[in-house]
């Protein structure tokens, strides 16, 4: 059985930063890149339902998709555990949205076939948590997002899982697979790929594809299969802070003055 | 000397007058039986230490050096006396003693049984005879002395370095119990001087026994000791032929004694005697500040399982002799964490003798696939290898040679590459892996703190300069250093120094990443920084940190790096003697100075910075612990990334008490900052922060260069 787990290289900013000359983005000269905080959970999961299961028996697939740039999160993804690797080239993904980017990861899972898809919960650079939901609803799959507990033994018909809701609820599922199942934080302990290991994953091959090699069409890919577009970027203007200086009773005057202001 | 008439062929020792041939035979089968015993014993025990790895053999070109340091540290018993004077001198008593008497035996020996029989010389008689006694009397004499101090010491001083208390078990675990060493000490003190009391003895009653032959009675004062004890036997009534008896049955216990305690040398703490010797002469003197280059590409990084372990470790984990120095000096053990490097020690020495076989021998590929950190008995604990400062205290006072501190980063790195350790760490080395520093910060904001200075600092990537300054992590993002490297950076200034840093370029130096075991991500940023100092043009490095410092001196070397570094206390006061900077006051302040374990122990950095100090005119007042016995902040070993569990004691606060016994202190001056970052916080957290402050060396040399009038720079000038 396969585990497929698409993973994300996502961006961090600065403390100070620009952006992108078009405005619709951050200049990435301005960005830290690492593998997605969430995606080493899913990542964490999957690798635990191999290491459980007779050894052979489950093959951990991780995917993204981006430039050769990316594959240092797939090298990082080998050194903590997964078996292959694919990257999916971004050459005319420019304008793709999570749902563009969706359809590729569909695609991968129509051709590997897995028996569980994990995805992190959500990207830490956009934030969505639109793009395993979207996976799910485009295989047609059973989906089950923000999973924060999960049992399941390869071959099984259904995976356990449980969601936390609010007010401190727990939901626990019984989810028939193939699923989709999106991993919340602190579901596991990711392990540390030490730079040994990732140094050695560098030995392994990682598939490179384009999205024509999955079975896309023109048609599904970038803009054209995307459901939104970017329009602009901005930092909003913030509230200004103020120091107040002076002796305590000075201190004490000001502050009055600006709850009286607030007030009205 | 001898008296007239008295022939001297026949001033010699009887030995085996009056012996049937029968007792001839059991004799020499005993002996032979002992003599066998203990060559398999030492059989058995090499065949132990060839079961570890044999990396990094012994350069057989440096032997003559190492035999001739080890002959020179073994008859000074230069490291026994250290912070344990009277033991290390009774030791002394002990092992001259001994070495005479076996000497003395041995002679005995080489002419009964092999010179005289062989070619017929006899040379054991007559005046070589008589001082042979007097020597043997006052070997004996320190003998007894020194074992009979060493019983007292155990039994009525009883030092808490002796207790066998290990706090990486709790009572209720299996291999809590190390009492068993305990009744092994006493044995081998009572032993040896039931050999040595019987030795006595048994002169005495030869000569009351043989009083009638003047060869030997008009000769007994060349026995002083044993000349008495015959005084006495013959005072309460033993007569000749009681006093042959007497001595029948004592030369028997004396032989029996004797020959057992070497058979058994092999098995027993007695094995020191070779293992300590050969310890010292097989470790790295550079232990503490070079660790071992991992091979990245080899099936294991660190140490898994025991036969992945140096064969020297194994050892000189027989070379052991539980002193305790290391236990005692241990700043991790003395704030409470699960670890004393003596029970490191002894727990591979246990499971060497466990599943290696100790005295039969066992199946080698079983043993060495014994796995050595885990929860099971026997085990290192992950918690205990973590608790380690790496900060050399250890290793640096163990007489005998042991490398805790390697050892311990060895198995470390096995932790670091199964992913076990503190979430807090792992996201620090991912942040180090992603943006080159520890701060998870950005590494364009590297040389901010720059910013702030009316002058600009040389970019050394740009333009050549003589002296680079490679600034370190906590010099470049932590606000309090930030303050220091400003400081630094003015005194450079002021003094014309062309100098320059990598501002961007520079990433963590790695020594920290190294000690705490993560081996490839060490490599991958030496690499990084060695090239691009590669790129650069200058005649040396000079650092405020000591960690860089020591990272950058020793361990670059073994990835293509080799510089001229100096840390910026001998940089300053190399300055001061070249007159460039010259203090403008003299500061009236008591202060205090906590040695860097990185500059201190590490690379012997003691002198220069009370140098400095001296100059600012403060008046210093050394605490207990400084110089080589000094004591770690708490934050070494990537330690100051991992915060200390709560309720514990940490390791700072005890330094920081310790300063704070000093009465009218103004300041504890630190050299490094991450000291700074660690023992103010512990100055805070001991209640201490309006008590006194905490300083940099370069900050009160600042303070002291300042005139009450602003000075006029000169202009920058190659230096050097």
């Amino acid at each position: 059985m396969k585990i497929l787990v698409p993973v994300k290289r996502v961006a961090s900013l600065d403390d100070e930063f620009e952006l992108r000359d078009d405005g619709r983005d951050v200049d990435p000269d301005f960005c830290e890149f690492d593998l997605n905080e969430f995606d080493e959970y899913a990542l964490e999961a999957a690798v635990q339902i191999k290491e459980a299961a007779p050894e052979g028996s489950v093959e951990v697939v991780v995917l993204t998709i981006g430039p050769d740039d990316a594959d240092d999160v797939l090298r990082k993804a080998l050194a903590k555990g997964a078996d292959r690797a694919i990257r999916v080239d971004d050459a005319g993904l420019e304008e793709a949205d999570r749902v563009a980017i969706a359809r590729v990861i569909a695609k991968v899972a129509e051709n590997e076939e897995p028996g569980l898809v994990l995805c992190g919960a959500q990207s830490a650079d956009q934030g969505n948590a639109q793009t395993g939901m979207s996976v799910a609803a485009l295989l047609g799959w059973t989906r089950a997002a923000v999973v924060s507990k999960l049992d399941f033994a390869p071959g099984a018909a259904t995976a356990q899982v449980e969601r936390e809701l609010e007010g401190g609820l727990v939901e626990c599922l019984d989810v028939e697979t193939p699923a989709v199942l999106t991993i919340q934080l602190g579901i596991n302990t990711p392990r540390y790929a030490s730079l040994r290991s990732i140094k050695q994953a560098n030995a392994k091959p990682i598939e490179c594809l384009t999205p024509h090699d999955v079975g896309l069409s023109d048609a599904e890919i970038g803009a054209a299969g995307a459901l939104s577009r970017v329009r602009r970027v901005f930092v909003p203007e913030r509230g200004r802070g103020e120091i107040i200086a002076g002796t305590p009773s000075q201190q004490a005057a000001r502050l009055l003055e600006i709850i009286s202001e607030v007030n009205g | 000397m001898i008296p007239s008439g008295i022939d001297p062929s026949k001033v010699t020792r009887i030995l085996f007058q009056d012996f049937s041939p029968w007792m001839l035979a059991i004799f020499y089968v005993y002996a032979i039986g002992c003599m066998a015993a203990f060559a398999w014993g030492v059989y058995a025990q090499i065949h132990k230490y060839r079961a570890g790895r044999r990396g990094d053999r012994l350069a057989w070109g440096d032997i003559g050096r190492r035999l001739l340091d080890t002959a020179k540290t073994i008859a000074s018993h230069r490291t026994l006396r250290r912070r344990d004077t009277a033991a290390g001198r009774l030791h002394a008593f002990i092992f001259y003693g001994f070495a005479l008497l076996f000497i003395g035996t041995a002679t005995i020996t080489l002419q009964e049984d092999i010179l005289g029989p062989l070619i017929g010389l006899e040379f054991w008689h007559g005046h070589f005879y008589l001082l042979f006694k007097l020597t043997m009397t006052l070997a004996g004499t320190g003998f007894i002395c020194g074992l009979l101090y060493m019983m007292w010491r155990r039994g009525w001083l009883k030092p808490p370095k002796l207790d066998y208390a290990r706090p990486d078990r709790t009572p209720q675990d299996a291999d809590f119990s190390r009492e068993r060493y305990r009744i092994e000490d006493w044995a081998f003190l009572w032993t040896l001087l039931l050999i040595g009391i019987t030795g006595f003895l048994l002169s005495g009653a030869r000569m009351v026994w043989l009083q009638n032959d003047p060869a030997v009675w008009d000769t007994r004062w060349w026995a002083p000791v044993g000349a008495s004890i015959a005084a006495g036997l013959k005072a309460v009534g033993f007569t000749s032929a009681g006093a042959g008896a007497l001595r029948m049955g004592l030369w028997w216990l004396h032989g029996v004694l004797a020959l057992t305690f070497i058979a058994l040398i092999p098995y027993t703490k007695a094995k020191h005697i070779f293992t300590a010797a050969a310890s010292w002469m097989l470790r790295n003197p550079e232990a503490i500040r070079h660790l071992p280059l991992g091979d990245l590409d080899a099936a294991r990084i660190g140490y898994r399982e025991l036969g992945d372990v140096a064969s020297r470790y194994l050892v000189q984990a027989d070379a052991c002799t539980k002193c305790g120095r290391c236990h005692e000096a241990c700043p991790a053990r003395a704030a409470g964490y699960p670890l004393s490097p003596r029970d490191v020690v002894l727990t591979l020495r246990e499971q060497a003798n466990t599943h290696l076989g100790e005295v039969l021998p066992k199946p080698r590929a079983a043993g060495c696939a014994t796995p050595l950190i885990g929860l099971a008995t026997g085990e290192y604990r992950p918690e205990t290898l973590w608790s380690c400062r790496q900060c050399g205290a250890c290793t640096e006072i163990c007489p005998v040679g042991v490398e805790h501190v390697p050892l311990i980063n060895m198995l470390r790195r096995t932790l670091v590459d199964e992913g076990e350790m503190d979430p807090a760490l792992q996201r620090t080395l991912g942040a180090v892996n992603k943006t080159g520093n520890c701060f998870n910060e950005s590494r364009r904001k590297r040389p901010n703190w720059t910013k702030d200075l009316p002058f600009k600092i040389k970019d050394a990537r740009k333009e050549p300069v003589d002296v680079l300054w490679f600034v370190g992590d906590y010099a470049s993002f932590d606000p309090r250093n930030q303050k220091v490297s400003r400081a630094f950076a003015r005194i450079l200034h002021s003094a014309g120094i062309d100098f320059g840093i990598l501002y961007e370029g520079e990433t963590t130096a790695g020594n920290d990443v190294r000690r705490v075991g993560e081996e490839g991500l060490f490599q991958q940023l030496a690499e990084g920084n060695i090239s691009t100092l590669g790129d650069c043009s200058f005649n040396r490095i000079v650092t405020t940190d000591p960690h860089s410092f020591n990272t950058l001196k020793n361990e670059y070397p073994d990835l293509g790096g080799t510089y001229d570094v100096s840390h910026a206390s001998a940089f300053l006061k190399e300055l001061m003697a070249d007159g460039r900077i010259t203090p403008a006051r003299k500061l009236d302040f008591t202060v205090t100075y906590h040695d860097p374990c990185h500059l201190g122990r590490l690379n012997k950095g003691y002198d220069a910075p009370r140098e400095v100090l001296a100059a600012t005119g403060v008046k210093l007042v050394e605490m207990g612990k400084s110089r080589d016995n000094s004591f770690c902040c708490g934050g070494g070993g990537g330690r100051v990334w991992v915060p200390d569990p709560p309720g514990t004691t940490k390791v700072g606060e005890i330094r920081a008490r310790e300063a704070a016994e000093i009465h009218g202190l103004d300041a504890l001056v630190v050299n490094c900052p991450k000291c700074m970052t660690m023992l103010e916080d512990a100055v805070k957290t001991t209640g201490n922060e309006r008590n006194f402050r905490v300083l940099e060396l370069t900050e009160l040399l600042a303070e002291a260069l300042e005139p009450e009038e602003p000075a006029v720079l000169p202009a920058p000038a190659e230096v050097g």
